[in-house]
Order: C-alpha cells, then structure tokens, then sequence
C-alpha cells in the first residue's frame, strides 16, 4: 500500500465533528489498530477494530455471504493492493448495489452469518458506535463514502450494527423463510465463484509486477507469498500457527474476541499469554517456514524482529537487542508490537551445555520477570514477556534445543503435496514464459522432494540458459541438489536393498545407470558424514541376512571390506593422513553388490555395538576402582599389590582368580560354632578382604531383601552372559553376613591398635613391617586378648631395636640419654646396646605430635 | 596377611628360587659400584620385577622397601590433566606410563627430567644417582621412547634407568643400545613347583598330593604369579588340597574356549551371529582383544586337523596385526572367525563349495 490511493472521507470533518484527526490520512490497514488504540475516541477504536476482524474473518476463514462483505472484501483488497485502478473498476458495480440494499437488510444479515458459522466470533458494535445524531442525515448510516482518485465515489459498509431488540417468535419465522430464499448450496457456490475470481486476480497480480520489476530479481523473492492465502502447503498447519499468533491478542493488544470457547480460556495465563510462549516451527528447508513466519505475523499486525544466523547470537544478544526490541519496539516511527523470529536457531549455541547459552537466556526470557521499568502502559514495576517469539529450526531434534523443546508449542511441517506445487510452478512457468512439460515439472518436484525455493532456483538457472522445462535439462540443473541431510539408517537402507522403482524414477535412472551403482552409493554414504556408523551398521546387519552362503564367500570379503576399512580409518587417525579420507566411502559400497536385496525388512538402528560400548565402560569402571582399591591398600602394605594393579594382569589373572580367593566354602553358621579348619579359612579370607579393602556392603535389594553386596564388585569379571561360573560357590547372606561382621571386628581391632601405638601404623605405611609376622595371623581375631597384643609388641620392639634409629639428617642416633652429653657420631655403624635387657623405644618419625612421656626407670 | 603371591616375594637375591647365575650377576653388578641402565624383558610372571626389586635392595639396602605411593599430576599442552601414580622411595621411584596412553610421552619428559636434574640429597645413600624403573616399558609410544633417549645419556650421572618390558621388539634400537639387556625366562615347572612347595612349607601345611601342584604348574605355562594365585584358590576353595580337584581356569579363557568350539561345530550364518555375541561378551569384559583371538586360535587348533593348523594361525596373525592398525577390534575378529569357519568348512568338505551358490 502506498500512496497512490487516497481515501477521501466524505466530508470528514462534518462527519465526525472535531475529533476526526487519524482518518484524514492515508493509512494502510495495519496501522489502523495501534494508531486507533491510541485515539481517545471509543467510537474510532470500535470501528476500526470491526473493520480489523472482518478482515481477518475474510482472509481466514475465505467464506462471504452477502454483498455487503463482498464490498468489504474490496476494501481489504484495495488496503493491501498496490493497484487503484483496479480497485475502481470492480469495486464499483458491487458497491452500490450494496450499499442500496444494505440499509434495508441489515438488521437480519449478523444472523444469517451466524447461522452459516457457528463458531465465528462477531463483536457487536456497541449502540455508541454511530450516534445516529453525529451522523447527516442524508447518508445511510452505514457505509461511508469515499473518492478515488477520479472522483468517483465508493460506498464502504461500516459494521452492521446488531441490535439485540427484543424480537418476537413471529418476527423470527419471518427471518427464517427469508433465509431460505436463496437455498444453501447457491449461497456457497457464490461464496466460491467470489472466492475463486478474487484468487485468480490476486494471482495475476505478480505477472504486471514481474514484467515491471528488473528481472534481475530472484525467482524465489518475486514469487515469494505476500498475503495468507497465497500460502501453499498445509492449510491446517497455517491454521495453527495463525491460532498460536492469534492466542497472543489478548495479551499484546488487549482485546478479547466475542466469542470464545473455554479451552482457549483455560489455555491462558494471568498475563493472557498462551501456555506455550514460545513457538518452534520445523521442517526440511524450502518449504517456506520463515515466509509463513512472516506472513502470519504481518497478517495479525505485528512489527517482525528477526534473528537468525547472520546475526551474532550469544546470550547477552538477548539483553541487549532482544529485550528492549520486544518491549519497545524494533523500528523507530513504528507502532505495532515487536514479534521475535528466532530463525535457524538450531544452529545457535549453548542449548545444552552452558548455562549462559542464547536458548538457555531465551528461555528464560519467557519465565521471569525483569524488573525494567515499562515505557508504555500502565506503571508497572515487573513486566514479563509479553511479545510472542517463533522459532524455526530445521532439526527438531538437535542437541541446541534440549532445553527449548519442553516449553514451545511445536509445529512440523511437512513436505506439500506435489501437485500443488507442480500447479504452483507450472503457473509461474507461465508467467515468465517458460515453457515447461509438467512431467518435467513434476520430476523436478521429486528430486527436490519439496523443496520450492530449490525448485525456483532450478527454473530460473533453466530460463537463464534460455531452455525449455524438459526431464534432462530438469535432470541436468538439479545435479547434486539434495545430497545432504540424508540419515544413517537410509543410507544402510541404500546399501542393503535396491532402489525402489518409484525413487529410481524420481532420480531419472535406466537400467544401466541402476548397474552403475559405485558412485552413486558411495556419494550417499559420503553425504552421511558418519562413515563410521555407517561401517559399524554394515557390520551389524550383514549377519542377520539368512543368505545362503555355502562357502561364505561373501561373508569373507565382507570381512575383508570391513577390515581393511577399520586398517585404513585407523591409519588415517593414528597419522594424521586425512587424505585417506576420501576412500573410505568406497570400502563400504560393496556391501551393495554381496548383500542388496528386494523385500527385505528395513535395516534397523545398529544398537550392538552401543550396548557393547556401554556394557564395556561399566567394566571399566570396576577395574577402575579395583585398581585403585589395590593401590591404596597397597599404600597400607608398603607398596605390596601394586604389581596387580596393571592392565594386563588384573584382568586376565588377578580379576578372575581374587574371586575364587575370596568364595571359600563357608557353611552359614554362627561365629561360635565354627569348626577350627572353618576358622582358620574364615580368618584368612577375612584378612585377605581386609588388606586388599574388599568389602561386603549391605544393600537392599529392589524386591525389598537385604543382601551383601562386593565392592568394588569384582564379581562382574567372573559373570559372563549373565552367569557366575560354575565352580565359584555362591556366597549366600548369612555366609557374606559372618565375614562382614569378622571385617568389621577386625577393622575395630586394628583401629584400636592405630591408637595405641602410632608407630606400627606409621611402620605399616613405610613398609617395613617385619616379614616375620604370621600371615595367617590367628592373633588377629583374637586381637582382643592382652596377651597377643603384649606378645606382638614385643616382637615388634624387638625388630626396632637392630635397626639403627637417624635422625632428621640420616645421622644415627644413639639412645638420649646417651646421645645428651656425646656429639653425635658419623659412624654408621652403632655401638652395641649396653646391656641386652634394656630396650628402649625411640620415636621414629618426624611427628612430636604424639610423643609419649617415659620415665627413666623403664630404661633400666 | 596378604595373598602368597606378594608376602612370599623373595626380597633380596638371596632368597630368589630359580635362574641363579642371573641373580650372581646381578649382585655383582649391584658391587661393582658402576651400574648401567638396564633392560629386564622375559614373559609375563617369570619375575622380572621380583628381580628388580631385589636387585635395588642389593643396590641401595633397606631403604629402598621404604615406599610411598604418590599421585602426581601432569599437563598435556592441551591442557588436560593426567594422573599417574608414582612409588617411590628416597632412592628410586617406579612409573607405569602406560597409564596414561597416549600422553607417556609428557610423563617421560617431565618426570624423568625433573628428578635427572637434582641430586641425591642423602649423604649416606650408597649411590649418588636415583634409580627410576618405568614399567611396560614395550606400551611406551614412540614419542615417548625418543623422549627417553636423549635423557638416558644425558643425565647418566644422576639418574639409571630400569625398563621392565615383556619383548623388546616394540623397543627402539638406540633405547636397546644404551641398556644391558637382562633376559628373565620363565620358570620350568620343577622350579615352580620347588616355589609352591615352599610357599607351603612357610603357611605349615603339608602337600600330600604332588600331582596337584604339578598340574598346576603345568597349567600356569611359566607364569608363577598365575600359579600362585591358583594355588591359594584353590587351597581357600577345597582346604586339603587332595582327591580330585580341577584346576580352576580364569573364567574369560574357558569362555574363549567355548567360543573355539562353537567354531569348529558349525559353520553357518547364524552361528557367526552366535559368535559375534560372545565375542562382544569377551570385549566388554575388557579382555585385550589380542588375547582373545590369540586363544581362541589355540583352542581351534587344537580340535582341527593337523593340516589346517598353520593356516588358521597364519590368519590369526594377519587379522592380529590389521587389529593392532584398527579401532574396531569386533571387526577383525569376526572376520578372522569366517575365515577359520569357511576353512574348516572347505577341509571338511574337500571340495570348492563356490558353486553351489
């Protein structure tokens, strides 16, 4: 709308006295409602508002039924055309006719239309709307006249008034019969034929543009959908978004529709805002989810605020740009309300991992409450979000929108029907004078499969060359058009069963070209960019074909294909010879020729080798954790199993064999009545467990049961396929229960000891504690008795004494009573104790923490 | 207190069992004052570290047995960080870069440099120099092994090497140049029984039965520790040690076994299928995968006919070298599995089966 089309209000200002100041402009029909909302005047704002839903009514919902809509039909083609002319010339004939009879019928027509549309909200023009005392007389009170340009003058309906008089049953009957005057089936065809006559002139509009318009101009830009209707593709999908954009009316504009059902009520929060905030738009590209993005947000009078790849797009883009975009607006002069597309977001980063990601921030966005202080509107301290936001990505599932998925109203869009979109290209052949087969047509379609703007592209590239639309040009221009996005298990799909007759005709192969099948292939498994998976899918489904193969040739050089695949992929990682990149497509595209095979089932989503990968890092885990359970315990013993705890020889000797080790044949019996050849097993077993820190730990089990558990749960090494080996006894809860309740006395006892005397623990860290000392220690269970301890310690003492105690330096040094009044001597070589019955105990160490006062008398 | 295996390690020369001149040699190396770095190699549980342990008590006395077991962190120049556990004493320290994979080389630089360039701080240690024993040393990278070249010559003074590997193959010439190779073959199953008699000797339990002890020397196939660790199974399982006992098998090689069989039984798509399961069984048990294709083979040869044995081994050598080159271990080892399969398949049948299909 420019322009070239002046409204010239019939007197406007005896019309409407003095408050008359936003009609005696041009305006284009979105500008109406803000610039309305903001006038004073209920009266302007009621009208304009009607004149708003109609509108939409009419483009929404594509269903007429008197004349006095056909005339607003005009109105909003002539708000949204560029041409006057043509205005003028069909507006008139149906405005008169309608302007004449609208004053006579108006009272039944909101009726009618209701009857007709059930669920079609219509506001009731309040009484106030036209005072009939602020209009002339002369006029009817409900069109307004305007002038075109050449002065001739166009009635415009106002909205109709409803009047809600009390009416009679008589007067209702007389409604009824003459409703039925015209039957129903003449009133929709006429709604069509209209429907159909504006649709053909809409569409012829582009051609006077194009033949005016540089030609320099993309094909896509020029036939790019302008209006609603012009959308190809799902009309339900349209629809939907349309509904979600609409949902937002009450909440931006602050208007209610009429009538409402109570679903969209209860789907609104406290800010009027729809439940879902934000909505994500997917799909394959070329399918015109930005242009409906667009479309659907101008339609329902929204400023776009667009953000997509181009754009730097990091968190505090969201702070700086976006916010004060949605709440202020985005252009200056403007003011409609700001919507926010999000395009390509799932490219933008920090969906998953970051915190302070641009999802993560956008999501947020749609929660809190930021405490900025509003411009417009009414003082309010905390302002939510209240501007919808799209969101179009064409992976609904990437990993950047984990955090977005749960909270957006989702919309697929799918791929249109390919007649449609022949139609469609067939009609823009036309218009741009390019011949074109519609077989060819046709081809193309399914070789962009769907994809419009590829389609566009092709056919200008076509008329560049000046050529006609035939299959091999068709298949010529489209070369390499599609290759990408293709998934892993169509790509093992490809490899494992021949092309389909119905693809190998959308691609436009012979029979010959069929056998030719290397490059091809080897081009799909290249566009997969997962060759890995694709070799490991190869690997796992290869199997399960029931192929007789007597001399399993084929299964060998599959073999050998994977083989030398794996050989060439690992060069290429372990030397960094990416140029080898380039061959590995082509070591799987001979499981084509061994493998392919019509009707059979759909190569499934190779899961083995996960399974196997998962499975195997739990194991490692556990040799993990008993690697560093023998360390540790070897810090304990001087060092003593750290020759286990390296990789070969833990899991092939010391895994399977500890487990044998430690499942001795105990009979579950209590600690008093154990036989002495059990204790002593017993006792060993407990000390073993103990030195190498293996535990029982008491769990509960998922039925509710107590049970002991290993840890770190060695057992795993000796369960394969799910079964314990065969000579392992079971340990079962009340033999696990007697050596858990032995580990637990012992580590009591030892800790005690710890306490007693500082030194063996710190002896038991260095490593030298004496080699003498029984291994099957029986004195330990029985730690408890005096006499074992007093007896070991002795020993211990005894062991102490024949070593030579240094000092700090390493220099020795001699017992302090001696050493006090002698200079320390360099000898290493100590001079022999006094006399042997003296023993003395010197405090090894460089702890005083825990030095002990000693009287002299026990020196002597 | 602790398993046999460990508290009847020999500590010193003197109380070594078996290869006698290689501990008289040893001693007098350790005498004579000048001690070369060194190379102990020889197979797995001949007691190549018993021997290096022995040999440093020789060097240094009873503080070498005083350990402490440290945790020592290193940065990649990528930035990441690696554990490597270090045992050390005041005057040595042991290493096992293969902890660290790929990055041994940043532990060989750092670490040896960092104790090459200080000097031994007790008066009394016999020796000025440290000794550092890198374990594994035929898993270290050929970055690693460069890494070490140059330090083994230049801090000579300060710092002796001990490599304890299993084969020098995997060992770059200059590295075997610059060390006295000491070769720890693997004790005869008399010496191993002379051992375990011993270790019984020590527990005060009698053997009465020999031939248990001999069967399990000779199912250990020269690896003491395995025999010792089989020993004290079991004698904790059975107690007496008499009548007829089996001698438990780690439960991966009996599973590699069953899948040998399965091999030779039948020879069908399904049943590589079968395989294949119990292959991924044996991987995720983190089995190497070299050793599961190494007695699988073994345990096929054993059931196939004389003629069809120096190929299956033939293959299982080509499947093992392209394995050792690849990252899908799987792979290869099912090919090897159909390459055995249609062997014995095409032996059995003794004619071309290739046009029957």
């Amino acid at each position: 709308m420019d322009a070239s089309i002046q409204f010239a209000f019939g007197e406007p200002s005896a019309l409407l006295g003095g408050s008359s100041g936003p009609l005696d402009e041009p305006m284009e029909a979105e500008e109406f409602i803000p610039e309305f909302k903001q006038a004073e005047n209920g009266l302007l704002v009621e009208r304009e508002e009607t004149a708003q839903e109609e509108l939409l009514r009419i483009t929404q919902d594509e269903e007429m039924i008197d004349f006095g809509e056909s005339t607003l039909l005009n109105e909003s083609s002539i708000f949204e055309s560029d041409s006057t002319i043509r205005v003028d010339t069909e507006s008139q004939p149906h405005t008169n006719p309608s302007a004449n009879s609208q004053s006579q019928d108006d009272p039944e027509l909101p009726d009618v239309r209701d009857l007709l549309q059930p669920y079609k909200k219509t506001t009731p023009a309040p009484e106030a709307a036209n005072p009939p005392s602020a209009l002339p007389s002369y006029r009817s009170p409900f069109s307004i006249r305007a002038t075109t340009f050449d002065g001739r003058s166009v009635y415009i309906r106002k909205k109709p008034k409803k009047f809600s008089m009390p009416s009679t049953s008589a007067s209702r009957r007389e409604r009824v019969a003459g409703l039925l005057d015209i039957p129903i089936h003449r009133l929709m065809d006429e709604i069509s034929l209209n429907e159909a006559r504006r649709i053909s002139r809409e569409e012829s509009q582009p051609e006077v543009e194009a033949s005016q318009s540089t030609e320099s101009a993309l094909w896509v830009d020029r036939y790019r959908p302008q209006r609603y209707i012009d959308l190809l593709g799902d009309d339900r999908l349209h629809r939907d978004v349309m509904s979600w954009v609409k949902e937002w009316d009450y909440c931006v504009f602050g208007k209610k529709k009429g009538k409402k059902r109570a679903r969209d009520e209860e789907n609104l929060d406290e800010y009027h805002r729809p439940k879902e905030k934000i909505l994500l738009i997917s799909g394959p590209p070329g399918l015109g989810k930005t242009t409906l993005a667009h479309i659907v947000a101008k339609q329902a009078g929204y400023n776009i605020f667009e953000v997509n790849a181009s754009d730097a797009r990091s968190a505090q883009i969201v702070d700086e740009r976006i916010r004060p975009a949605l709440e202020s607006g985005a252009t200056v002069g403007s003011s409609k309300p700001t919507l926010l597309v999000v395009d390509e977001i799932d490219g933008a980063t920090g969906g998953t991992d970051s915190s302070a990601g641009f999802i993560q921030k956008l999501v947020q966005l749609t929660y809190d409450r930021p405490k900025k202080k509003v411009k417009r509107g009414e003082p309010q301290t905390h302002r939510p979000l209240l501007r919808p936001i799209v969101c179009i990505c064409n992976d609904l599932y990437a990993s950047a929108l984990v955090k977005l998925r749960p909270i957006a109203r989702i919309v697929r869009f799918n791929r249109p029907n390919d007649y449609r979109l022949v139609n469609r290209l067939r009609e823009i052949c036309e218009i741009e004078g390019l011949r074109a087969q519609s077989r060819a047509l046709t081809t193309l379609v399914g070789l962009a499969q769907g994809d419009l703007r590829g389609c566009l592209n092709t056919l200008q590239l076509i008329k560049a060359r000046n050529e006609e639309v035939t299959e091999a040009v068709v298949r010529g221009a489209t070369a390499g058009m599609k290759e990408s996005e293709v998934s892993q298990t169509a790509v093992l799909n490809d490899l494992f069963a021949p092309l389909s007759h119905r693809r190998a005709k959308e691609l436009g192969l012979g029979e010959e070209d069929l056998a030719r099948y290397v490059n091809r292939l080897s081009h799909t498994v290249e566009a997969s960019g997962a060759t890995d998976r694709i070799a490991t899918g190869c690997f796992e489904h290869y199997a399960t074909l029931r192929r007789h193969d007597a001399s399993f040739a084929r299964y060998l050089s599959a073999g050998e294909w994977l083989t030398t695949y794996d050989v060439f992929s690992g060069e290429m990682r372990a030397e960094r010879e990416y140029a080898l990149l380039q061959y590995l497509p082509y070591l799987l595209v001979p499981f084509y020729p061994l493998f392919q095979e019509r009707g059979l089932p759909k190569v499934e989503r190779p899961t083995a080798d996960w399974e196997n990968f998962k499975q195997k890092r739990v194991n490692e885990e556990v040799y993990k954790s008993l690697s560093k359970c023998l360390l540790t315990a070897g810090t304990r013993h001087g060092g003593a199993f750290r020759h286990f705890a390296i990789d070969g020889v833990l899991q092939l000797e010391f895994a399977p064999m500890i487990n044998r080790i430690i499942s001795p044949p105990l009979r579950p019996v209590n600690k008093q009545v154990v036989k002495p050849e059990e204790r002593a097993t017993l006792t060993r077993l407990v000390d073993i467990m103990v030195a190498l820190e293996l535990r029982f730990v008491q769990e509960r089990a998922e039925d509710g049961q107590l049970m002991y558990r290993l840890d770190p749960p060695v057992d795993a090494f000796v369960t394969y396929d799910g079964k314990r080996a065969a000579d392992i006894t079971v340990s079962r809860y009340a033999t696990r229960h007697l050596v858990a309740a032995e580990i637990d006395a012992q580590l009591i006892t030892k800790q005690a000891e710890a306490m007693d005397r500082p030194k063996a623990i710190a002896h038991a860290f260095f490593g030298d504690g004496d080699p003498d000392e029984p291994v099957g220690g029986e004195g330990k269970l029985m730690a408890a008795d005096p006499i074992a301890r007093a007896t070991k310690r002795a020993r211990h003492e005894q062991v102490l004494e024949e070593k030579v105690p240094t000092d700090f330096f390493g220099r020795p040094i001699l017992a302090k009573k001696t050493s006090a009044n002698k200079p320390a001597s360099r000898s290493a070589k100590p001079p022999p104790p006094p006399k042997p019955a003296v023993s003395y105990r010197f405090n090894e160490g460089n702890s005083a923490a825990v030095r002990k006062p000693v009287k002299v008398s026990a020196f002597l | 207190m602790s398993l046999w295996v460990d508290c009847y390690r020999p500590k010193s020369l003197d109380e070594l069992h078996y290869h006698d001149g290689l501990s008289a040699r040893l001693r007098s190396l350790a005498a004579s004052g000048d001690f070369p770095h060194m190379l102990f190699y020889g197979p797995s549980g001949a007691g190549k570290k018993t021997r290096i342990a022995c040999t440093l008590k020789e060097l240094f006395g009873k503080g070498v047995e005083k350990l402490k077991i440290d945790q020592r962190v290193f940065l990649t120049p990528s930035r990441r960080k690696l554990d490597v556990n270090v045992v050390q004493s005041n005057f040595h320290l042991e290493i096992t870069p293969s902890e660290v994979g790929n990055y041994d080389r940043v532990v060989i630089q750092e670490l040896l440099k960092e104790i090459a360039q200080t000097q031994q701080v007790d008066i009394n240690a016999r020796h000025r120099f440290k000794v550092v024993v890198i374990n594994e040393a035929d898993s270290l990278s050929r970055d690693a092994q460069a890494a070490l070249r140059r330090t083994m010559e230049k801090y000579m003074s300060n710092m002796r090497i001990i490599l304890c590997a299993n084969s020098t193959s995997k060992l770059i010439a200059p590295i075997k140049s610059r060390c006295l190779l000491v070769r720890v073959a693997a004790p005869t199953e008399e010496e191993m029984v002379t051992v375990m008699k011993h270790v019984a000797s020590r527990q005060n339990f009698r053997i009465d039965d020999e031939s248990v002890i001999q069967e399990i020397a000779q199912d250990a196939e020269g690896n003491l520790r395995k025999a010792l660790l089989v020993f004290e199974a079991l004698k904790m399982q059975t107690g007496s040690l008499t009548g007829p006992i089996t001698i438990a098998k780690p439960d991966w090689e009996t599973y590699c076994h069953k899948v040998g069989d399965m091999i030779v039984q039948e020879q069908s798509p399904q049943r590589v299928m079968d395989v294949r399961t119990k292959l991924y069984e044996l991987l995720s048990h983190c089995i190497p995968p070299t050793v599961i294709l190494k007695t699988i083979a073994a345990r096929v040869c054993e059931k196939v006919d004389e003629s069809l044995k120096p190929e299956i081994m033939h293959w299982a050598a080509v499947y093992e070298v392209r394995m050792r080159v690849g990252n899908k271990k799987i792979f290869h080892l099912e090919a090897w599995v159909v390459k055995v399969m249609s062997l014995y398949k095409h032996f059995f049948y003794g004619i071309d089966m290739g046009s029957f299909d």
